[in-house]
């Protein structure tokens, strides 16, 4: 035990090690407080929807009138969703500061507006976030190539490691000590700060079991690169600028490249396709009979075949028809697009047991649900609750049901959880 | 002079001796190479792609049938922002911004599908791209290279001997600069060509590109001198290492992260949501047009009679509905733009607070002096939603005229089983709408936007140049 509290001290009486620690401890702070401050943000704005949401349906509402038609609130109410953010989504904000996370949708064709972004500040987005998962995966390995590429140079450059040699005592279990002793500290100093954090912002004990065991995984990976080129034998000198090209390669150059790569290999139809396919579907409705609309739309929808035909008059239940036909027309491309990101998706994923510090973010993102998955499950979720829209507006206009004003408080509401 | 030279020689000959030197420097010359080619490659497709969508957008659009001017102020348009002439060298926000955007009456859409919306994580990671290249990689590999220049003679000895050769200090540290600056001029080299080719293929760029390679020039020459000062100034060559390791990490990767989120949580930019129910809640206030008895509508529909010296609206010798529209149109996009405004004042002052940031790093400096240049910056992105805002104010606008001089107005409100054909127009109208071409800003204006990152990563050259001169005396020390 004493030797272990040798070595311990040995490396705070290193002023460089201290100071580094001191640093890490405090950035790790830093990028947690930002991170948590980022989604408290986003829940503020999440929370003000059911005020704004409120204050606009009631002017719907109110001039519906007298009206009865149930097309004309499909028509002119939008109705709010939302993505939370997971409790652990401070630690990795990943795609949240681009993806919209909150989307207004009406009962009109989906993929006029399942695409539509929120408004953010690109050049801000530009850089990434300062998270925790940044910090972790990028800052994280400095620090272990700062304080490890010397473990063993440091005594031969000394000369102490010949006298050590002349001493009854194993020099392997001797760095494995050092080693040990230098990777628990980055551990802690890391790790402790996000416990206090995730702790308090009642992240789930395994998760936090799971993102401390990935930082000690990950510390092992760069602390194992660490001792490989440390037992080359060269000096401090060229350790620590062959353990920084490591890094710049496996870190900064692989993922870009593999960028490259997997953008070449899995080409994505351009979604702003599908928005004009759609509309070519949607307005092309105007031009073709009336009745081909709604024969497409009972072979497909039969539960509302047996609804009166339609007189010469304008009825929303066309209208709202070829809505849906637009949407149904462009299925297969829309399956085509994501299709094609899930698998450029799934290519990072696998790219990330070759590259630790994308499988970190990849981990960590997929774990906070701020991934681009988490993205994808928030749109299927809007596309469910924007099916029970359209059925419950069907509903009136299938069976000239009369709309009225208390009817639009009925409408189905999101539960962001199902 | 010739003693400065010979330094530089003699270094130099060193560096391509050994061979980690030699790897370094020619593994970063091939990195360029490479992010030069691929980009190049990346915005040609992506501008070819997003011609040919425009051109398909334009042809369904001249292509379609006759129709009510109304229809077709909903069918709308799809506009496509081009890269621009620089944006291979910078791709900027392109990514992370919305290429296409579709126009239509009564709303602002957003501009949709960004790569980083349909692309991996990786897109986060940094886009391999000259701009990349020589802000992030080029200072580490210019620190790999440089950190050893002095701290080395000094450690063995031989800096002594330098000077008993009779080499000033003056002479070894600015030969010693000399050398780190040719690699560094190695390392521009590639994407200096690259630049050249694309001011070629669009001429009135050229100054703007020389603008942005002098950037550069003296971003990387900053480092140049800052490397060769701290080599000089620390005792051991490792401590030089991991210092300017830890300094690089500062500036290039923590300072450009930290600085959006202190400009995020100082000014909060108002989301869609809040942007949309503040919009209807205006235009509230301001009428209803669906409504005959609201004041505003009323007034208009007394000044338009008025006008015309008749009584009724079915008196009018234009459609009513048609200058309704107009009128609806007009006050709708009052707000957006008064909306647009906001939110564009609330991003440049998110800006400005990152770009003070350049004090503590000069790679926000050079970031933003990249991004104007190529006009791939949050100005250039607004630019393209502005004009494409007043494209579509002006396409719907044309159509509700149309409505109101082509479309009569007993027809236009009559039900009758032939009425929905007496209602359309012609469709050789279509072509008669003007398409969409972005101006992007002159040259004069970026070059304009170029002089403060200039001046500020100017300010970091002397900076440098100002601990060279102090490293210079201290370098005496050694006797």
């Amino acid at each position: 035990m004493n030797l272990w509290r040798y070595e311990l001290r040995m490396m705070l009486r290193s002023r460089v090690a201290a100071a580094a620690l001191v640093l890490l401890s405090l950035l790790a702070l830093a990028s947690l407080v930002a991170g948590v401050q980022r989604m408290d943000s986003q829940r503020e704005a999440i929370a003000r929807i059911s005020a704004l949401h409120a204050e606009d349906l009631a002017a719907v509402s109110a001039g519906h009138g007298d009206s009865t038609d149930a097309g004309r609130a499909a028509y002119y109410s939008f109705h709010p969703t939302w993505n939370p953010p997971s409790p652990l989504a401070f630690a990795a904000v990943g795609m949240r500061d681009v993806a919209p996370y909150i989307l207004r949708v009406r009962a009109l064709g989906l993929e006029a507006q399942i695409h539509d972004g929120d408004t953010f500040n690109p050049e801000l987005a530009l850089a990434g976030r300062f998270d925790f998962a940044f910090l972790l995966t990028f800052l994280l390995p400095l620090f272990v190539i700062a304080l490890m590429h010397d473990i063993r140079s440091a005594e031969t450059e000394t000369g102490r490691e010949r006298m050590l040699r002349s001493l009854p005592l194993r020099m392997g279990r001797l760095y494995a000590r050092r080693a040990t002793v230098r990777m628990a500290a980055l551990w802690i100093c890391a790790g402790l700060p996000f416990l206090v954090v995730a702790l308090q912002q009642q992240v789930a004990a395994s998760q936090i079991l799971a993102v401390l065991g990935l930082a000690a995984g990950y510390l092992l990976f760069w602390a194992g690169l660490c001792l490989l080129v440390a037992w080359r034998g060269w000096n401090s000198g060229v350790n620590a600028a062959t353990l920084a090209s490591l890094w710049v390669v496996i870190a900064l150059v692989g993922p870009a490249l593999a960028n490259v790569g997997i953008e070449r290999a899995i080409p994505v139809e351009q979604g702003a396709g599908i928005a004009r396919a759609q509309r070519e579907a949607v307005n092309g409705a105007w031009d073709i009979p009336r009745e081909d609309t709604m024969r497409r739309f009972y072979a497909a929808y039969p539960e509302w075949r047996d609804s009166p035909p339609l007189g010469t008059d304008f009825h929303y239940k066309w209208y709202l028809a070829f809505h849906q036909n637009g949407d149904d027309a462009v299925a297969p491309l829309v399956a085509g697009y994501r299709q094609g990101i899930e698998q450029r998706t799934a290519a990072a994923s696998a790219l990330g047991w070759l590259l630790p510090p994308v499988g970190m973010q990849v981990a960590l993102t997929g774990m906070a649900d701020t991934d681009m998955q988490a993205h994808r499950a928030y749109q299927d979720r809007v596309r469910d609750y924007h099916a029970q829209l359209r059925r419950y507006f069907y509903g009136f206009l299938f069976t000239d049901t009369p709309f009225h004003e208390p009817d639009y408080d009925k409408a189905p509401r999101f539960d962001a959880d199902s | 002079m010739s003693a400065l030279l010979s330094v530089t020689r003699n270094e130099l000959r060193a560096l391509v001796r050994q061979r980690t030197a030699l790897a370094g420097i020619v593994l970063m010359v091939a990195l360029t190479i490479t992010a030069t080619v691929v980009s190049l490659h990346h915005m040609a497709a992506a501008a070819e792609h997003r011609t040919r969508q425009q051109a398909e957008a334009q042809a369904a659009f001249d292509a379609q049938p006759d129709r009510h001017p109304h229809r077709v102020v909903h069918y709308g348009h799809f506009v496509y922002r081009l890269p621009s002439a620089l944006a291979a060298f910078d791709p900027g926000v392109d990514p992370f911004t919305g290429s296409s955007m579709f126009l239509e009456g009564h709303r602002q859409n957003t501009a949709n599908f960004g790569d980083v919306m349909q692309s991996s994580i990786l897109t986060r990671f940094g886009q391999l791209t000259p701009a990349f290249v020589l802000q992030i990689l080029a200072p580490l590999v210019l620190i790999f290279l440089g950190h050893g220049l002095l701290a080395q003679e000094r450690e063995r000895g031989t800096l002594r001997q330098l000077m008993l050769q009779g080499a000033s200090r003056r002479a070894i540290v600015g030969g010693k600069l000399l050398a780190l600056l040719i690699i560094a001029a190695a390392f521009l080299l590639p994407a200096a060509l690259g630049l050249g080719w694309l001011a070629v293929g669009a001429p009135a760029s050229a100054l703007v590109a020389l603008g942005v390679l002098a950037g550069y020039a003296l971003y990387l020459a900053a480092w140049c001198l800052v490397i060769t000062a701290v080599s000089a100034l620390l005792p051991r060559r490792r401590d030089a290492l991991l210092g300017m390791i830890g300094g690089w990490a500062v500036v290039a990767l923590l300072v450009p992260r930290i600085a959006p989120d202190v400009a995020y949580t100082a000014f909060a930019l108002p989301d869609r949501l809040q942007t949309e129910v503040g919009i209807a809640r205006d235009l509230r206030a301001m009428g209803d047009s669906h409504d005959p008895a609201d004041p505003y509508f009323a007034g208009f529909r007394q000044r338009v009679l008025d006008q015309y010296g008749v009584a009724r609206i079915e008196d009018l010798p234009v459609n009513y509905k048609g200058l309704l529209a107009v009128e609806g149109e007009r006050l709708t996009s009052t707000l957006f733009n008064r909306y647009a405004e906001h939110s564009a004042h609330i991003q440049h002052e998110q800006n400005a607070l990152v770009s003070r940031f350049a004090l503590l790093s000069p790679v926000i400096a050079i970031r933003q002096l990249s991004m104007a240049a190529a006009a791939t910056d949050l100005r250039a992105h607004l630019r393209f939603m502005d004009q494409a805002e007043q494209h579509r104010y002006g396409l719907v606008q044309q159509l509700n005229q149309m409505q109101a001089d082509a479309v009569s107005y007993a027809d236009d409100t009559a039900s009758d089983a032939g009425a929905d054909q007496r209602k359309r127009v012609d469709r050789a109208q279509w072509q008669e709408i003007p398409t969409f071409h972005y101006t992007p800003q002159p040259p004069d204006g970026v070059l304009r936007s170029l002089l403060w990152p200039l001046l500020s990563l100017l300010g970091w050259a002397l900076a440098g140049a100002l601990l060279i001169g102090g490293s210079i005396r201290r370098l005496g020390g050694v006797r």
